[in-house]
């Protein structure tokens, strides 16, 4: 039973930093879409803003292998 | 790196002014700025004033404006031809120009007026063609009666043949016969066939209808059907010879004159250029004053140059670039061998100022390490490096590929490295077949060096990044703000040290002490910061602590790696294991190519950059011949 609420509870770390990135890379990936289109230009200031929502699921992943690797 | 610029001031009788401009274009060397002479002129003082011109060279300006617009109108019309441009000098010959181009003009004029009205006459008779012999077939279904009327009609759709079917029945009491067909560009087209004696009337409801009957000329229609398509095509191709004679005339015309009128063109757009290039001059009664900028290291050579030219009347002098000029000073940067490709990735930002730094060779260093940390596999490094062995042996070099080429040649090759250190070959694959163990560590099953190795790579990476800062405002004579770097610097080495002692506690390392400084430190970091001192404290340990995804992208690389290989064994078979492996580990590669870069870049740009680097540079942009 433990290993089953030790496997939940790493989902979740994961899975729900994964959920806000995913919502927060929609929002910026449209509109760095939309500015790319008039400012070619910006192409590294939109990948920057693109990757930086990333944060939040990559400790997620962190946490998560954490939980499964030490506990 | 940043190339040294130098300001200069070039200073000589108003006379030479025009000749000056010249040699500066030639050279291609310098960017004027006036606006550095208006920040040192007097408002009052009168003896500077922007360059008028005289009455002659106004004269000679409009003149060659004129004929600019003139010989530009002529190459519109005259086709293109791959006899390039002329060696000519145009200068000798310019009144002659002026006098031959409006004959040319006039002549091209008329020459693309008449080939324009052949082609339409062309088409037009293409078109009726078409329409003519689509028509023939349907000639074949109806009586052979002298008596009869043919019209040839388009029709809009199949609706409209219905109705007009149905109306011309019952305009003529059944004495009509329609057909239809289609021409082989798809319009439908209908035969219509009906007594002579009724042909006014069917031909009034047409009209009426707005159905347009095809046109043809007067001495093709009172021919038989046959006959009207062989002089349809007997007309036809006599136009086409017209105008195919028509055509080389005008390419005749272009291959004698194009090369000349495009030299002469060329000519006159370098020398608009100067005049409009003399507004950024200043004048006293007798002399000029050009202010701008240029790489230090040719200053002496143009010096000499001028002094040689103008036989010492014009002089350069190179004056002290004060602290209000820095955010003026144009940025070229300039990078060696290793260094070069490195510049994909640094254009991807604005240029920094000019006091601040090239981010380039911080590129060059950091980001293969980087992105070999991530990937480590030793298997991927080698494809990697015959990749990128193959871009930049194919593609000419300094090019966007080539360039790219040589940076995923470097990158993989520190891949290669962490791949050996790791004990990686395809993931897991070495370690089962090879018996490949990892000379460091296995990042496979041990999280936490991996996790400390980052964030130790993340400590030195923005202790770097601070101490440039730092440095960036003394060289920018600002020693308080170098002073609160300083501060933060400090801070931020003594948190980091106060964790290392909590985490991994030894009996050197006391963690009181060292947050005892961090809260001696914070008063006077919020004293001269404000209370965003604390907030950008912890900012640092963010930026810190982001470095990390070089432990989880790297993880997830090698357990996606790792799954390829269960897979490819579990199918039983070894060409279908070889083919399932094969297939997730070229998805795995491309990941691991695209997820890398991104990250490093990201690590580059926000953690590190943030901390030292000025954006929002000039671009050091001069003078110079657009025809060389």
């Amino acid at each position: 039973m433990e290993k089953v609420w030790i496997a939940f509870a790493a989902a979740l770390a994961v899975g729900l930093p994964a959920l806000a990135t995913a919502w927060a890379q929609s929002r910026i990936g449209a509109a760095g879409a939309g500015t790319l289109a008039e400012k070619p230009e910006l192409t590294g200031v939109i990948i920057i803003l693109v990757a930086i929502p990333e944060t939040m699921v990559i400790l997620g992943f962190v946490v998560a292998a954490m939980i499964l690797l030490m506990l | 790196m940043i190339i040294r610029m130098a300001k200069v001031e070039i200073v000589g009788p108003k006379q030479d002014l025009l000749r000056t401009l010249d040699l500066l274009h030639n050279r291609g060397i310098f960017q004027p700025d006036p606006q550095l002479i208006e920040r040192v002129v007097l408002a009052d003082d009168e003896r500077l004033q922007t360059l008028v011109l005289d009455e002659n060279e106004l004269r000679e300006r409009s003149f060659f404006q004129d004929l600019q617009e003139r010989v530009t109108n002529l190459l519109e019309l005259l086709p293109e031809t791959n006899h390039g441009i002329s060696e000519l000098q145009p200068l000798p010959i310019m009144a002659l120009l002026d006098e031959l181009v409006d004959q040319h003009l006039a002549t091209a004029r008329d020459q693309a007026r008449i080939l324009n009205e052949s082609r339409r006459s062309t088409e037009i008779l293409q078109h009726d063609l078409s329409f003519w012999e689509a028509l023939e077939p349907l000639l074949e279904d109806l009586p052979k009666n002298s008596n009869l009327e043919l019209f040839g009609v388009t029709i809009r759709d199949s609706q409209q043949l219905q109705k007009l079917d149905r109306l011309l029945q019952e305009r003529t009491q059944g004495r009509c016969y329609i057909s239809s067909t289609r021409t082989a560009d798809g319009t439908l087209i209908g035969l219509i066939a009906t007594d002579r004696g009724t042909a006014d009337d069917l031909r009034q409801a047409l009209t009426a209808e707005r159905v347009p009957e095809l046109s043809l000329p007067e001495e093709l229609a009172s021919l038989p059907l046959p006959q009207r398509i062989t002089a349809l095509h007997d007309q036809l191709k006599a136009q086409r010879s017209k105008y195919k004679q028509l055509e080389e005339q005008l390419i005749d015309m272009s291959r004698h004159w194009r090369p000349i009128y495009c030299r002469a063109l060329a000519w006159l757009e370098e020398r608009l250029a100067l005049y409009r290039a003399t507004a950024t001059a200043y004048t006293t009664r007798l002399c000029f004053i050009i202010q701008g900028w240029m790489a230090n290291d040719e200053v002496d050579r143009l010096r000499d140059e001028l002094k040689r030219s103008f036989s010492g009347r014009v002089v350069l002098e190179q004056q002290a670039i004060l602290e209000e000029d820095l955010d003026q000073v144009p940025v070229m940067l300039r990078n060696p061998g290793y260094f070069a490709p490195f510049e994909i990735l640094s254009r991807l930002l604005p240029l920094p100022k000019y006091s601040s730094y090239d981010p380039t060779p911080l590129i060059g260093l950091f980001f293969p390490v980087l992105f070999g940390m991530i990937l480590g596999d030793i298997g991927y490094g080698v494809i990697l490096i015959l990749l990128a062995f193959f871009l930049a042996k194919h593609f000419p070099a300094r090019t966007l590929t080539s360039d790219l080429g040589k940076v995923l040649g470097i990158a993989a090759l520190y891949t290669l490295v962490f791949g050996v250190l790791y004990g990686e070959l395809f993931g897991d694959l070495g370690q089962t077949w090879l018996g490949l163990h990892p000379v460091w560590f296995d990042r496979g099953k041990t999280v936490v060096p991996m996790i400390v190795f980052s964030l130790t790579f993340g400590v030195v990476h923005i202790l770097l990044g601070m101490t440039l800062g730092a440095l960036s405002e003394m060289r920018r004579h600002q020693p308080r703000k170098a002073l609160i770097k300083v501060a933060m610097l400090v801070a931020v080495i003594l948190m980091v040290l106060a964790l290392v002692g909590w985490f991994y506690p030894q009996s050197w390392l006391s963690t009181g002490p060292l947050l005892i400084g961090v809260g001696i430190l914070m008063p006077i970091l919020i004293a001269a910061e404000g209370l965003l001192a604390p907030l950008e404290l912890l900012k640092t340990m963010g930026n810190i602590i982001s470095y990390v995804r070089i432990m989880a992208i790297g993880f997830s690389s090698i357990l996606l790696a790792m799954v390829a290989n269960r897979l490819g064994g579990m199918t039983g078979d070894i060409m279908v294991g070889i083919l399932v492996g094969g297939t997730l580990h070229a998805f795995n590669l491309l990941l691991g190519v695209f997820a890398p870069t991104v990250h490093s870049l990201r690590l580059h740009y926000v953690e590190f950059f943030s901390k030292f680097l000025d954006l929002g540079g000039r671009r050091f942009e001069p003078w110079q011949k657009r025809h060389p």
